[in-house]
């Protein structure tokens, strides 16, 4: 009924689990007097690790043109090893921002006797979400810079714009359709 | 030799634990986990009388203790759920539907096993059964484990023993049962001599956590309307839907 790779994936979930659990227990334990389960404001809902203008600078095309313009080969080395620094930086500190986020919901819900369970399924599937973003941001620095994230960004954006495009014309064509033929009928 | 040392060390654990956890007045608060020592302790001299004078009813009685203290275990995993989440009602509805789904995706899929393989219950090792009732036992201890995490559910000393112990030796369990019928010679050994030791493991964990009684934290205050709740949610909605935004705005034009 269950076989071996699932066994183990279960066992070895598991045994992971219990020593997340194991580590954090007594952390948890003891800074839970600290920790308030008052709700959260809502002036608390900006997610900022750093402002947007800062974090734009670091896809930006403009910085790496001035830097090649030098045409020196070791200054293109260091800007490319500096800014790919930064970007990895930037996307943890938003991983840890959001990861925050859901932490501290948990812990201003967790005793409310009116927990919603799609309400929560929801926000932890917008979580997986993010984190999976970070995760998939994270390696495409890490493997190919971030200059290539924006370039390959813009490429989606005017992809999926075109796609809209395409779509918006498709249904413009099919509703003069129905409308001529429910005309001609 | 080992397995003896095992076996009687193991014995004189589950004795200590239980004298510890009626002089320490813990056996009223944990009572499915104290019956279910009790009984393991208590079927030891049963099946060694039957191996020892009954050879022919051994394995009758071997699997029936067997299945007892598998019963008794998924006792023992909702005892964990409702100690560790009474203070937290809404936790635990979420964690039951969680279960409850879990459970009828476990009953479906062995329905339609049994729909399109209805051999497999009179062909299935009693091996094969028991380790498909402790793989869901196992999965329900994952998400019991894993809504402690995400909810920084404060456990006890006591209910974390109780968990780490427990969830040790199911998830051992459940491995080796997966492989003892398709395994090796050499490799069977092993699985057959792991099983006791990490009951053996947990044994040690549940004395070292079960020594005296220690209270589970209770958290100060709680959201208790439906509005702060649902206010929350959408602060928290609004969040991470800023979080989706700033990182979008960072990257595309």
């Amino acid at each position: 009924m269950i076989g071996g790779p699932g066994a183990l994936l279960v066992g070895g979930l598991l045994l992971f689990l219990l020593l997340l659990l194991g580590t954090r227990g007594i952390a948890a334990a003891r800074g839970l007097s600290s920790k308030s389960d008052l709700p959260l404001h809502d002036d608390a809902a900006e997610i900022v690790p750093c402002p947007p203008e800062f974090a734009l600078q670091i896809f930006s095309r403009a910085d790496w043109e001035f830097a090649s313009a030098i045409k020196s080969h070791k200054i293109a080395k260091l800007f490319r090893s500096e800014r790919k620094a930064v970007a990895l930086l930037w996307v943890r500190q938003t991983s840890a921002a959001i990861q925050r986020v859901m932490r501290e919901h948990a812990q201003a819900t967790r005793g409310s006797g009116d927990l919603e369970f799609t309400t929560e399924v929801k926000l932890v599937l917008r979580y997986a979400e993010l984190m999976l973003l970070c995760g998939a941001l994270f390696l495409a620095i890490q493997s190919a810079g971030p200059l290539w994230v924006r370039g390959v960004a813009l490429y989606a954006d005017s992809l999926s714009q075109h796609i809209a495009d395409v779509q918006q014309a498709f249904s413009a064509t099919t509703a003069r359709r129905e409308i001529s033929s429910i005309g001609s009928s | 030799m080992l397995s003896q040392a095992l076996w009687w060390s193991g014995v004189a654990i589950e004795i200590l634990l239980l004298v510890r956890g009626l002089r320490g007045k813990l056996a009223s608060r944990y009572p499915i986990f104290y019956c279910y020592i009790s009984l393991v302790l208590f079927q030891e001299p049963f099946l060694f009388a039957a191996y020892r004078w009954y050879p022919q009813i051994y394995r009758n009685v071997y699997w029936t203790a067997e299945f007892l203290s598998l019963m008794l275990g998924c006792a023992v995993v909702f005892e964990i759920y409702r100690v560790g989440l009474s203070a937290f009602p809404g936790t635990a509805r979420v964690a039951r539907n969680v279960l409850a789904f879990l459970f009828a995706l476990a009953l479906a899929r062995g329905i339609a096993e049994a729909w399109t393989d209805p051999r497999w219950w009179m062909e299935a090792a009693t091996t094969d059964i028991e380790g498909a009732l402790r793989a869901v036992e196992a999965l329900a201890i994952v998400i019991l484990a894993a809504s402690f995490l995400f909810y920084s559910i404060p456990l006890g000393k006591n209910l974390r023993g109780l968990l780490l112990g427990y969830g040790f030796f199911l998830s051992t369990s459940v491995i080796s049962l997966a492989f003892v019928s398709t395994a090796g010679n050499q490799l069977r050994h092993f699985l057959s001599s792991a099983y006791p030791a990490s009951y053996f493991i947990a044994l040690n964990l549940w004395l070292a956590h079960l020594w005296s009684y220690s209270p589970n934290p209770v958290p100060a205050a709680s959201v208790r309307l439906e509005q702060e709740y649902q206010r929350v949610a959408a602060a928290t909605h609004r969040r991470l839907q800023g979080a989706r935004g700033y990182l979008a705005r960072a990257v595309r034009p």
